[in-house]
């Protein structure tokens, strides 16, 4: 057989090279100078930027903003999920509607369903307004101005984005195990329960394994929802990492600090990225 | 014993049934408040948020269109070329690459494989900082080809990743027979090749193509382009807690995604999980 051309990847080989190995490197470089974008000069600090850090009590609370968001959603949509995933494991035209409408926000732009959010949740929208109707008034709440409720605020959104994504994820992931499976655990006199405990969950643990780590993967990258519902308010109570970066960089013009809180993030998602390949590849052996 | 199983197991299905309708109710309740809302002055949004518009008024879309700030069309204009031209060229480029990794083995060709699967795992935030400085001091921000490679290059390992999978399933005798008749690799690669994996590229398109459609940080800081997504941002600002506007905005960013999407759910659900699924 001849040798295939190397001009086959050679286009993707450069594109991908120039514009997204090389910032990479580049980021590692900035991130260890104090690179205002401004001035022209910029001095060589080491890993000045990476002890500041430590220290930095905004980044902290966009850490534990981000491992807050990130796990209530994870468990959410992977619970949520699976439960619903079995109950809409059934054909129907009933059925098949209601899993195109679950899905249906997973394909709308993050910024415009924020917005639709931001009309329900803000003081003056939707939901307080249906409180005040409904004759409830007082319950009527802050779920934006404050931070505990904006967290939460933000995992709904999240959530209703998101859910119908996971559902057919594990629909696909319950459709590959074999009916024989359940027909010998009703044999044995398993009840609907023991058959979900016993024969669904141990043969889609490579399902649910892929879901959770995406749902994580997702969550750590949390950026659009923050922007437009809480602007990362509060002060800065709800900003995530990202936000944190994004607005460090472009807000503060530190560029050399955010390009060392980005190269965290980076090694965050490589582990897990890394622990993903290692699971996977058990899976498969 | 059995009549008390069939007792509680037909309650535990009601109880199931009656919390799938309730979780149904609240995932429709937005799309539908959306909907109804547009066609509402804002100061009905917030008195009855939930009724059916009577009369249903056009105000809220006239605002937008009549805004001279915003233009629509301009705003299309660019998220349609970035989609376009972002999803031709990354499919053209990482089918090939997939296509040489696929159907090399040597050492390198894995290696090569490895190299562009390490952008899975990058959270792109990490690249603006220097790309921008970058594009700044060749002069191309607000570029709109300047944009769309930068798209290219962010969706390149995750195409690679499809194509190099999917190429592999093919049987490589179809290729050989066309060798033997001495036709040419890239000839063979554009008349064999890639008319077979016609539903990987589609897959592909639609990931790619909905997540350039959709993107928000990257046109807004590396190309300063307003494409719909930035343009909506942007408008709704200054229009803020008038809700009724803002649904107008929200339906023009979303409605030619909810009609494809209605068009090819099929497809839509396929080629978003795809990678999940396959992975």
């Amino acid at each position: 057989m001849k040798k295939r051309s190397v001009f086959f990847f050679i286009p993707a080989l450069l594109i991908y090279t120039i514009l997204l190995i090389i910032p990479i490197f580049g980021a590692f470089y900035l991130s260890t100078t104090n690179w205002n974008g401004i001035s022209a000069t910029y001095s060589f600090v080491g890993l000045k930027n990476y002890i500041s850090m430590l220290s930095d009590a905004r980044l902290g609370n966009a850490i534990m903003v981000t491992f807050k968001i990130t796990g209530i959603v994870c468990i959410t949509v992977n619970v949520l999920g699976l439960f619903l995933a079995i109950c809409l494991n059934k054909s129907g035209k009933m059925i098949a509607a209601v899993r195109s409408i679950f899905f249906m926000p997973y394909v709308l732009s993050t910024v415009a369903i924020s917005f639709i959010w931001l009309s329900i949740l803000s003081y003056t929208g939707v939901l307080n307004g249906v409180l005040e109707a409904v004759g409830l008034g007082s319950l009527t709440a802050d779920y934006i101005g404050n931070t505990k409720n904006a967290i939460l605020s933000i995992c709904v959104v999240e959530i209703w984005r998101t859910l119908g994504f996971y559902i057919v994820i594990y629909l696909a992931s319950i459709q590959t195990v074999p009916v024989e499976l359940y027909e010998s655990c009703k044999i044995d006199g398993g009840n609907s329960w023991q058959q979900f405990r016993y024969v669904t969950i141990p043969m889609i643990i490579p399902g649910i394994t892929i879901a959770a780590i995406m749902s994580i993967m997702t969550e750590m990258r949390q950026y659009d929802i923050v922007r437009v519902l809480t602007n990362g308010g509060p002060g800065y109570s709800t900003e995530t990492i990202t936000y944190n970066i994004v607005t460090q960089a472009f807000g503060n013009n530190m560029l050399g600090y955010s390009s060392a809180v980005a190269v965290f993030l980076f090694v965050i998602i490589a582990a897990v990225a890394i622990i993903q390949l290692k699971i996977a590849n058990r899976l498969e052996a | 014993m059995s009549k008390i199983e069939n007792r509680s197991g037909k309650v535990i299905r009601g109880g199931i049934t009656i919390f799938v309708l309730i979780i149904t109710l609240l995932m429709t309740i937005p799309l539908y408040i959306t909907v109804v809302n547009i066609f509402k002055p804002t100061d009905l949004i917030s008195a009855s948020p939930l009724t059916l518009p009577s009369p249903p008024i056009l105000d809220n879309i006239k605002t937008v269109l009549s805004d001279p700030n915003v233009s629509l069309s301009k705003m299309y204009f660019n998220s349609i070329c970035i989609t376009f031209f972002g999803t031709s060229i990354c499919i053209l480029v990482s089918s090939m690459a997939g296509y040489y990794l696929a159907r090399t083995t040597s050492k390198f060709s894995k290696k090569l494989y490895v190299y562009f699967l390490f952008g899975l795992m990058v959270p792109y935030v990490i690249v603006y900082v220097p790309l921008i400085s970058m594009y700044k001091n060749f002069g191309i921000i607000g570029n709109l080809p300047g944009l769309i490679i930068v798209f290219v290059s962010g969706s390149i390992s995750f195409s690679v990743f499809m194509y190099q999978g999917f190429i592999k399933s093919i049987p490589i005798e179809v290729e050989e027979a066309a060798l033997i008749d001495g036709a040419n690799q890239f000839t063979i690669y554009f008349n064999i090749v890639l008319p077979l994996v016609k539903s990987c590229t589609t897959s592909v398109a639609i990931f790619i193509g909905l997540s350039m459609w959709n993107d928000f940080l990257t046109p807004l800081l590396i190309g300063q382009v307003p494409t719909i997504t930035v343009g909506i941002y942007t408008a709704i600002g200054s229009f803020s807690a008038d809700w009724g506007t803002v649904f107008a905005y929200v339906l023009f960013a979303t409605a030619p995604i909810v009609i494809v999407y209605i068009l090819a759910q099929k497809q839509f659900v396929k080629g978003l999980t795809a990678g999940a699924i396959k992975g």
